[in-house]
């Protein structure tokens, strides 16, 4: 076999690998959207907002610190420790329940039964909201989030497969980080299908996902379950956020990952969890093979910042429930 | 036929007071009064518009009336949401089936159980010790209702492929699950075949008699109603007509002028 045929390989595990990232955001979407009919524009930023304050509680930082020196003219920043990444984790988790009970208390509560436009409009608020208060929170200024995940070439990897190419391949090339994210979301996904199917809350969950007024009738409060939806898809978050940045830092930009899992969106469909899977990998894979195939030998290149969102209205087009979503009849 | 008008009847078990409900200008239940004895099975007719539907979703907690009060089990109330009457130990089907589409017979029945399972959260999500033998426990009990029902050969069949008898067999079922105090069942044989309808009637005087459930029941179809029911409330444009044994209700020039309609000259 040629090089050139492994190193094609190589690109497929890549974007298998890219694709299991952009499906860990576009799982929070999906989380929601089936419990609750809400399309969450602010799940970019609860990633963004995870990140932060789990780096916050690693290194030790004062939540508010501009905001308290504003006032009080002191000079305040850090706490002067450092904790481990678990403890972190679980407390950034913490938060984030937190969190999902006040937007249930603070915003959801009050607009049951709106149009879901207006619940789409009231995410957007929350978005921004988020945005504005991880900054004053915890800074904006760019952070390194280091949990131990290792990153880099994945030695291992590399020296086990050298001896398949020829003279000029010297084995895959596959970044750690990814192949961590890639058991963490496979983890993760196993973990909600299992709940989702086969628990007394995932049942609720289900129920209320399919009809509202049939599960008030067996007993489900709608409040809870939805406190519960948003504790999950903040965890979720958490997770995407985790993995995100520390692959490329925790910063504003974090939050745009949310665009990229929109095209993942309309290929697997607002209201699949394989779906959500199966979207992600195809994009990974699709922008970079297409990249590589076609992009940059015949059209300079770059085409990894498009090829998503193209493929995205191509679906729209001819199949517009996407590939794993509930057809859309319209009953007359 | 069952025709025993005259059974014996237990102690009250919900009883409604002067309940006004009223959607903007229209009135959809004027002082209305009646109660509902434990073991019975109660009939609520009238022609359409009449109100059926309104007392049973007030009863239920998915309307407030204006106006009145229910006393259930001893306890009076206001205004509640519909899982707190379901936590209570109130059930029931919709006029227009109301079940989870997309989830199997046997799921949809076990969504009857939700209540009854104790288990908290954590325990769920590891799926060990006094959760999974919860599980079992309660699923035992489904499959009773299942063969109560005679729909084992649809166990694992997604509700929305059924023939609407059969869902509404599976929203019986669903409801029977929670062991409620009382069952509310909207027009459970609308839109049925004899055959149909007479598979649902045995199948709720069966209910009524195996677990001794107390039954309030919607229904157009009179002759239906007459041999089922115990005792009968008729209401017509959210006014109270008449109530009693079905022969006494039968028998009422007020309740033949509402269904035959009478000639104002």
């Amino acid at each position: 076999m040629s090089a050139d045929f492994y190193y094609g390989i190589e690109v497929l595990l890549n974007g298998l690998m890219a694709g299991v990232m952009y499906s860990l955001v576009a799982l929070g979407f999906v989380l929601i959207f089936k419990a609750s009919g809400i399309f969450n524009y602010a799940q970019g930023v609860m990633a963004l907002f995870a990140a932060l304050t789990l780096v916050g509680f690693q290194n030790g930082q004062v939540p508010f610190a501009h905001l308290i020196n504003a006032i009080f003219g002191t000079e305040v920043h850090h706490f002067g420790w450092t904790l481990p990444a678990f403890v972190a984790i679980l407390l950034a988790l913490g938060v984030m329940l937190i969190f999902a009970i006040l937007v249930e208390k603070l915003v959801l509560k009050h607009l049951v039964n709106q149009e879901p436009i207006i619940l789409f409009m009231a995410t957007i608020g929350l978005a921004y909201f988020m945005e504005g208060f991880g900054d004053l929170m915890w800074g904006s200024e760019i952070k390194k989030l280091d949990v131990g995940i290792p990153q880099g070439g994945n030695v291992w990897v590399e020296q086990s497969t050298a001896s398949l190419g020829g003279d000029g391949f010297y084995g895959f090339y596959l970044d750690s980080l990814d192949i961590y994210a890639t058991v963490v979301a496979a983890i993760l996904v196993t973990s909600l299908v299992l709940f989702s199917q086969y628990t007394k809350t995932g049942r609720a969950l289900r129920a209320v996902a399919d009809d509202h007024q049939a599960a008030l009738s067996v007993g489900i409060s709608l409040r809870t379950i939805w406190v519960i939806v948003w504790s999950i898809a903040g965890f979720v978050a958490l997770v995407a956020g985790i993995m995100w940045g520390s692959k490329s830092g925790v910063q504003f930009s974090l939050s745009l990952i949310a665009l990229k899992a929109l095209p993942v969106l309309m290929l697997g469909g607002f209201t699949s969890i394989p779906g959500a899977i199966v979207g992600g990998l195809i994009i990974g894979v699709g922008e970079k093979l297409f990249e590589f195939l076609i992009g940059a030998p015949f059209l300079g290149g770059a085409t990894e910042n498009w090829f998503a969102y193209m493929l995205a209205l191509l679906f729209l087009v001819f199949r517009p429930q996407g590939l794993f979503g509930e057809k859309i009849i319209e009953r007359v | 036929m069952n025709s025993q008008p005259q059974r014996e009847l237990g102690e009250v078990l919900l009883k409604a007071e002067n309940v006004n409900l009223s959607f903007g200008g229209v009135k959809a239940l004027n002082d209305v009064n009646f109660d509902i004895r434990k073991g019975e099975i109660r009939a609520i007719i009238g022609p359409n518009g009449a109100g059926k539907s309104s007392m049973i979703n007030v009863i239920n907690g998915f309307y407030h009336p204006q106006a009145g009060s229910i006393t259930f089990k001893g306890v009076k109330r206001t205004s509640m949401k519909p899982h707190q009457a379901a936590r209570q130990g109130i059930a029931r089907t919709f006029q227009n089936i109301a079940l989870f589409k997309g989830m199997s017979t046997l799921d949809n029945i076990m969504t009857g159980r939700l209540l009854k399972i104790r288990s908290g959260l954590l325990s769920q999500a590891i799926y060990w010790g006094k959760y999974q033998r919860e599980e079992v426990e309660h699923r035992e009990y489904v499959e009773r209702i299942i063969d109560f029902l005679e729909i084992q050969s649809i166990r694992k069949t997604p509700v929305g492929r059924l023939p609407y008898g059969l869902q509404k067999r599976v929203e019986l079922g669903r409801a029977l699950a929670a062991q409620p105090d009382l069952l509310l069942l909207d027009e459970p044989m609308a839109g049925m075949n004899l055959e149909e309808k007479e598979d649902m009637s045995r199948f709720v005087i069966d209910t009524n008699d195996t677990f001794g459930t107390t039954i309030a029941l919607i229904e157009h179809d009179i002759g239906v109603v007459m041999d089922l029911s115990d005792r009968v409330l008729v209401l017509d444009y959210g006014r109270q007509l008449a109530d009693g044994l079905p022969d006494e209700v039968r028998n009422n020039q007020e309740v033949i002028d509402a269904y035959l309609g009478v000639s104002h000259d």
